[in-house]
């Protein structure tokens, strides 16, 4: 058996009983350090699967690329509040698979944080981007869906609003919502759903006007380098 | 004049940020939450001196919201202050919400710490060796995006010289579409940049081998001493949480457990970065007195 599942089989049968188990126990907030821990022992069998494989130079630089762009982006379009990131994110899933589209998002979202400082969320935060880049990845793998304008922008529009930014919200509920009920969490993504549309116009926007020609940039250095053509989408 | 704390090795720092921040998110007591509230205040102000107080002055709002917005969702407790319609807005909920939102602001305040004392390099130099390709993708996006935004200026710039650069004037849609042809040349030139740099890393030998690490940190006996005195400290508030002292209920009516030496435990935990930071500043006073 591989490593990485080995590793995967650890977290599902011995981490994630004995995360719930301790954590029900804990006083207060909890069920915050519970929620955080699952978060990140979910993450884990995906960096031990990439760790695991020894990734070639290039896959390693062509990921490190498009995380730098996704945080980046921003300094291009000169509109103030505009975010490309989910869309660069979703279209390296798209372009480079499954595994790659979760690489550049969780990279991404943990490296912008540096820039812009770390807290609470980061780890909420490389989960849904992470997942965002997967979906994408898994959705368009083998010709699922086709890589026309309309399609991606309509994928990234709802992949935005029903995924990632759900997902998002997710980490506010735990940390700043006082007494989690159905009203309270339902409170809390209704809050969020101004945010969360703002973030998938701005995704369908790119999609729509940069989405195609982008792709066209990407699949070109694959067809030029012939790089990642393994990729057969899980 | 840098902080002294951070001078420590990174896997100190990286324990204390871990107690800290994972002790304010358990507590529900008042007055450990006030502990943590004020020593975070304290070391923030320490580190970011004059504009740190306009960020905590910042964080008040964000306080009395989370504080009052509490007992709106939440009608429980005994004591009502006064009525919306017919849902009651009690003494119990405000009193929860302000604990609420103190941790908030607490867990915001170690959280702006870490990110000056946690820098990346000492974040990738603690990992290096756990997830050696994660952190080198790292390394490489911390120094790509500079890079990148000093390019996309070029790129900005170079449009604007054969004269499609974009007024301040322009529509969202001409700032977009602008943007998007920018951001596609950045690109392509990236990608193709990336291609070469991963062929040149394989042809010096990437991935031969196990790559070994530079370690600009050592652990010195201050640094052991540092982590056993932690490490105690952490450990007799752990003690003090298990054997219920820091148990608080609001609603439906407040109980809180009594203060005992639980509290002393964590306080001074909370207070070894201030406090080396102070003893650093007055040595450095003396020294400098003298001369």
């Amino acid at each position: 058996m591989k490593k990485s599942n080995i590793a995967t089989l650890i977290v599902f049968f011995l981490l994630l009983p004995v995360t719930l188990f301790l954590g029900s126990k804990l006083p207060g907030r909890g069920y915050y350090i519970t929620g955080t821990a699952i978060i990140i022992e979910l993450m884990i069998p995906f960096f031990m699967a990439f760790e695991g494989r020894r990734p070639q130079a290039r896959e390693l630089v062509v990921i490190a690329v498009m995380c730098a762009i996704a945080i980046a982006g921003r300094s291009a379009i000169p509109i103030p509040n505009f975010k490309a990131i989910f869309a660069i994110i979703m279209l390296s899933g798209i372009a480079f698979g499954p595994e790659a589209g979760f690489m550049v998002g969780a990279i991404s979202a943990f490296a912008s944080n540096f820039f812009y400082g770390q807290g609470a969320y980061t780890p909420w935060q490389m989960m849904a981007y992470g997942a965002g880049g997967m979906l994408a990845g898994f959705c368009f793998a083998n010709g699922r869906l086709p890589k026309k304008p309309l399609t991606i922008a309509v994928f990234g529009f709802l992949a935005t609003i029903l995924w990632v930014g759900p997902l998002l919200d997710c980490s506010h509920i735990f940390l700043m919502v006082s007494v989690i009920n159905w009203n309270s969490i339902i409170a809390a993504f209704v809050s969020g759903f101004p945010v969360n549309l703002s973030q998938g116009i701005c995704t369908v926007l790119v999609m729509l006007l940069f989405g195609r020609p982008l792709l066209d940039k990407l699949d070109r250095i694959k067809v030029k380098y012939g790089m990642m053509e393994d990729e057969n989408g899980l | 004049m840098r902080d002294a704390f951070s001078k420590c090795h990174p896997a100190v720092n990286f324990l204390f940020f871990v107690g800290a921040i994972g002790m304010s998110v358990v507590i529900q007591h008042p007055a450990y939450l006030l502990v943590g509230l004020l020593t975070g205040a304290i070391y923030y102000l320490l580190l970011n001196g004059k504009r740190g107080l306009k960020t905590i002055l910042g964080l008040l709002p964000v306080f009395i919201i989370l504080t009052v917005i509490n007992p709106l969702l939440n009608t429980l407790g005994a004591t009502p202050l006064f009525y919306l319609g017919s849902r009651p807005y009690t003494l119990e909920a405000l009193l929860y919400g302000a604990v609420t939102a103190c941790m908030f602001v607490a867990i915001l305040l170690w959280f702006g710490c870490y990110n000056k004392v946690l820098t990346s390099d000492k974040f990738t130099c603690l990992f290096g060796n756990l997830i050696p390709s994660i952190s080198l993708l790292l390394v490489m996006v911390f120094r790509m995006v500079p890079n990148f935004i000093r390019k996309t200026q070029q790129i900005i710039g170079a449009r604007k010289s054969i004269g499609k650069g974009i007024s301040e004037t322009a529509t969202t849609k001409e700032k977009l579409i602008s943007g998007g042809t920018v951001l596609g040349a950045l690109t392509g030139w990236a990608l193709e940049g990336s291609v070469v740099t991963g062929d040149s890393m394989r042809a010096r030998g990437y991935g031969t081998a196990k790559r070994s690490s530079f370690m600009i940190y050592r652990m010195t006996w201050a640094d052991w001493i540092l982590l056993a005195v932690m490490l105690t400290l952490l450990g007799v508030t752990i003690v003090a949480a298990c054997s219920g002292q820091f148990a608080a209920e609001f609603v439906p009516a407040i109980e809180l457990a009594p203060i005992s030496w639980g509290l002393a435990a964590y306080t001074c935990y909370l207070l070894i970065p201030p406090a080396l930071h102070i003893k650093e500043a007055i040595q450095w006073h003396i020294s400098r007195s003298k001369i």
